[in-house]
């Protein structure tokens, strides 16, 4: 079995809602962005195309990340999920550096939102981001292990994302994956990332 | 505004930029960091000329140089109290290396360092403990390049002359502190020689330098973005760049090294070239790390 996930680039508008269900379900600190949104604007005018990237962890199959980890923190379940350790993890952020994708993040210090202490919220979801760790999507584990898609997913408003077994040849992502080109971003670097993105 | 005055802040404008710096391993604590592999490279250089010159002033100072460098290293950790993890994943990390090395090295060396004062250094295992802490040192010297060579992700840093940068650096930081410590009375260093040395391998360092950022200059558009930060005369780190890489890493040096060579130089003055050209090792590092940036990823919005 393989997770993978398929981003319509055709369907996405860039509402950030992708980032914003991602941070409320997993109540990320400032400055964390697990699931994030990258605008580009291409052409000159009149001729102009705004475009939007989704990025989150691609859950390489061969982990630039996992390579680099001095400490075995980083590692890679059967199902395909990179994830990280956060008792195993030292800080070194030497896997933030191997990471083509920006998809980790080092959680320097504790730091609310609202900068007059801790809300409710953050003082409930904060304690799962231990500081002077890095940490980084995991395809909302937890939700998976409740047969709930992962919340960028089930929160699209634009229905852009997909997600699913990449090694089940009927499901929906291996379809689209096959019949829309599904395309991987930097390829050439050999991570076999598994976010796959259907061309705009 | 300065990037160590509101990392959060800079953090959330990079990540909306197409060539995204690096700025985890130059900025804030990341300055240990690059503290560590200055001092950690320097100490090993150290041994290398001390064992060579028979300076047993010069071992003590290489020990106290990477030991320095190995609590600069701990300080930059998130998590310093489980450093010894670190030491896990030799087979596959360079960082793991790294700290074996350094243990290795600080281990073996102290201890033939005790053997030379009791006068026992000449036996058998006098020179296994020799053998161990050159092995030691070779790992300290060679491990920081690839540290960054491996990094498919910052183009700047993926090439195997950074290792060679890097031990070049190291080494010609051993003999500037050995220089140093002339300069303050430490005996026993023929200066004449370890400044012709000291010469070469800042000259083989220059061209090292010249030859990485050719090759960089003309390869894909985030390595051209970093040497633009070091050569363009607006690029974050071009003044230490033109300063300290340049000026006091290089030209000081070199200047200093030729006239020496052929006229006669009091050695405070040889002192002064060797802080000068450590404060060179020093920028080198930070260079490096500064004009780090990752491969960009909003070119490669898919397209039909």
């Amino acid at each position: 079995m393989r997770y993978v996930m398929v981003i319509d680039l055709k369907r996405c508008i860039g509402c950030y809602g992708c980032q914003i269900a991602c941070k409320s379900e997993n109540a990320t600190p400032p400055g964390v962005f697990w699931a994030r949104v990258l605008k580009q604007e291409a052409g000159k005018f009149p001729n102009v195309r705004r475009s939007s990237l989704p990025l989150l962890c691609m859950h390489c199959q061969d982990p630039a990340c996992q390579q680099v980890c001095p400490t075995g923190a980083t590692t890679k379940s059967d199902n395909g999920i990179v994830e990280v350790d956060s008792d195993e993890c030292v800080g070194c952020r030497y896997c933030m550096m191997a990471c083509p994708y920006g998809a980790r993040y080092f959680n320097a210090k504790e730091r609310s939102y609202f900068g007059q202490g801790l809300n409710e919220y953050e003082k409930v979801g904060y304690p799962n981001h231990p500081t002077g760790v890095v940490g980084k999507c995991d395809f909302c584990r937890h939700r998976l292990e409740k047969k709930l898609e992962p919340a960028c997913v089930a929160n699209c408003m634009a229905r852009a994302r997909y997600f699913g077994d990449v090694d089940d040849p009927n499901s929906e992502v291996s379809h689209l994956i096959r019949e829309k080109r599904g395309q991987q971003l930097h390829p050439e670097l050999g991570t076999d990332p598994s976010v796959y993105y259907l061309p705009a | 505004m300065a990037i160590w005055e509101d990392p959060f802040q800079k953090l959330s404008e990079d990540l909306k930029t197409t060539l995204r710096p690096q700025r985890e391993w130059v900025a804030g604590r990341g300055l240990f960091l690059l503290l560590g592999h200055f001092l950690s490279g320097a100490g090993a250089g150290t041994w290398l000329f001390s064992i060579y010159y028979g300076l047993a002033a010069g071992l003590m100072l290489s020990l106290g140089v990477v030991a320095l460098g190995g609590v600069a290293h701990l300080l930059f950790l998130g998590r310093f109290g489980r450093a010894w993890r670190i030491v896990r994943q030799p087979h596959k990390s360079w960082i793991s290396r790294g700290l074996l090395s350094m243990a290795l090295f600080l281990v073996c060396g102290t201890a033939y360092l005790l053997l030379e004062r009791i006068g026992a250094v000449s036996g058998a295992l006098g020179g296994v403990l020799l053998l161990l802490s050159l092995v030691g040192m070779a790992g300290i010297l060679l491990y920081k390049g690839f540290v960054y060579a491996v990094s498919r992700a910052i183009p700047f840093w993926n090439t195997p002359l950074l290792p060679a940068l890097y031990i070049a650096y190291g080494v010609r930081g051993g003999a500037a502190i050995l220089l140093v410590a002339a300069a303050l009375g430490v005996g026993g260093v023929e200066l004449s020689s370890l400044e012709f040395i000291k010469l070469w391998v800042v000259v083989s360092s220059a061209v090292l330098v010249l030859i990485y950022l050719a090759g960089m200059s003309s390869s894909g558009v985030a390595s051209r973005r970093s040497v633009s930060q070091l050569l363009g005369l607006r690029g974050s780190a071009s003044l230490a760049f033109y300063l300290g890489v340049m000026l006091l890493g290089l030209v000081v040096p070199i200047g200093m090294g030729l006239f020496s060579h052929y006229g006669t130089v009091l050695p405070w003055v040889l002192g002064l070239v060797g802080v000068s050209s450590l404060i060179g090792d020093f920028y080198v590092k930070y260079c490096v790390a500064r004009a780090g940036i990752y491969l960009p990823l909003s070119g490669e919005f898919p397209a039909r």
